[in-house]
């Protein structure tokens, strides 16, 4: 009896640590809870690969960026048109990590936005952060097809060229009516 | 960035090989090739803006400073290129409400009182059309940090535009000849201002001071030899025509 109880317990304790529940450390789990996790640039480039299959659309923002707190809400709207639809939204944010007053405002932000999509902060310095990623400065839209390629990448660098939120939703639907 | 093409090809190749099939004349061969090429150019192009400088999509070093006339100062003036009588000339692009411009402005005022009485002048220059950044605002922030040099309000966003400035802060040096030498950050570790006040030094002790080695240079009739880095800041806003 005592001998069946071991097995059971052993069998059950293996089901919920391996199986079950457990959140891989990142993630946010959806709907009931909004977070903003610290990711590094290499975790953050393994973490874009596992995406495979969705479409994926990165809003680079910042605290610290008027403009990208402006654009914000239209990216939730967006997100809750096309995740149905296969497509990702994710919030990356280019805040200074040392800055706990942004980050607390950053947190609040995300939850008064209802931003139920992964929201990471990159975990580099913030310098590092903008030359690892490419970036020259944000609000910057990226946005991978379903491969993984880098398909738009939606920027300010060009005064002539700004980006606007309805380019966001031109280059997803394009995305999507290539599929047919 | 570049990592982006050969997708891109790839899903054209497809469309037009499917286009093609079974007809394998010279000119189809040679119809495919140029769609192919074509489609790359545009796949590109569609991707990417293509950049002039390495990381200015407007200007490359060796432009012509874009002439300006009268651009409203915060001490009441204004000021046109043709003013400007120094043999060295920076512009310097700003906004009030930006973190990093906070972060910098300090030391932008340092170096402006060093080269106090020399031969070059130092320009601000405002773009963005947001309440805190017009022209009102920029007076009394000015007032308030105190910046000891020229600050005009680009209210058309015709000197920025043709610059390709796209951040704050971003500087840009012109010779006697009014020839651009250099463009990009007052030094090696972009600063912006915190939450509580402080200022973050992202790269540590600045070690490379390109702003005042340019202009120091150019001073001594010396080439500048660091002529382009990589502006860190908030973006320029500008409307969309």
């Amino acid at each position: 009896m005592a001998r069946i109880l071991a097995l059971s317990l052993v069998a059950a304790t293996a089901l919920l640590s391996g199986g079950c529940a457990q959140q891989p450390p990142g993630t946010v789990p959806a709907g009931d809870s909004i977070a903003l996790v610290p990711i590094a640039f290499a975790a953050w480039q393994e973490k874009l690969a596992g995406y495979a299959g969705d479409i994926v659309v990165v809003d680079m923002w910042a605290t610290w960026c008027v403009p990208c707190i402006e654009r914000f809400p239209h990216m939730v709207k967006l997100h809750g048109r096309y995740s149905p639809r296969g497509v990702r939204f994710i919030s990356m944010s280019l805040d200074d990590r040392e800055d706990t007053i942004a980050l607390d405002r950053a947190r609040e932000f995300l939850v008064q936005q209802k931003a139920v999509f992964d929201n990471y902060l990159m975990d580099e310095g913030i310098t590092d952060a903008f030359e690892k990623l490419d970036l020259l400065s944000i609000p910057a839209v990226l946005i991978y097809g379903r491969d993984r390629s880098l398909r738009f990448k939606l920027t300010g660098d060009d005064p002539n060229n700004q980006f606007t939120g309805g380019d966001v939703e031109e280059a997803i639907e394009q995305l999507l009516q290539e599929e047919g | 960035m570049i990592t982006c093409s050969p997708v891109a090809v790839r899903v054209g190749r497809r469309a037009i090989a499917d286009k093609f099939k079974g007809r394998k004349s010279m000119k189809a061969k040679y119809v495919y090739r140029v769609g192919v090429a074509a489609f790359l150019v545009l796949a590109l192009a569609a991707v990417l803006p293509l950049y002039a400088g390495k990381f200015n999509t407007v200007v490359d070093i060796g432009a012509p400073m874009p002439a300006f006339s009268d651009l409203p100062a915060t001490d009441g003036m204004t000021v046109s290129s043709k003013d400007l009588k120094q043999s060295v000339v920076v512009l310097v692009f700003l906004a009030n409400h930006c973190p990093w411009v906070k972060g910098s402005e300090q030391d932008l005022i340092k170096l402006v009182d060093h080269f106090k009485g020399q031969d070059v002048r130092f320009v601000g220059v405002s773009v963005n059309h947001r309440e805190d950044d017009r022209l009102e605002a920029m007076k009394v922030h000015s007032a308030k940090v105190g910046y000891n040099f020229t600050y005009v309000f680009d209210e058309s966003q015709e000197l920025g535009r043709k610059l390709g400035a796209t951040r704050t802060p971003e500087y840009f040096i012109f010779n006697k000849d009014r020839k651009l030498v250099y463009m990009g950050l007052l030094h090696n570790s972009p600063s912006s201002m915190r939450s509580d006040g402080t200022i973050n030094y992202t790269k540590g002790d600045p070690t490379e001071f390109h702003v005042k080695d340019a202009v120091e240079g150019l001073l001594a009739g010396k080439t500048v030899s660091v002529d382009e880095t990589r502006a860190q800041g908030c973006n320029v806003e500008y409307v969309q025509k």
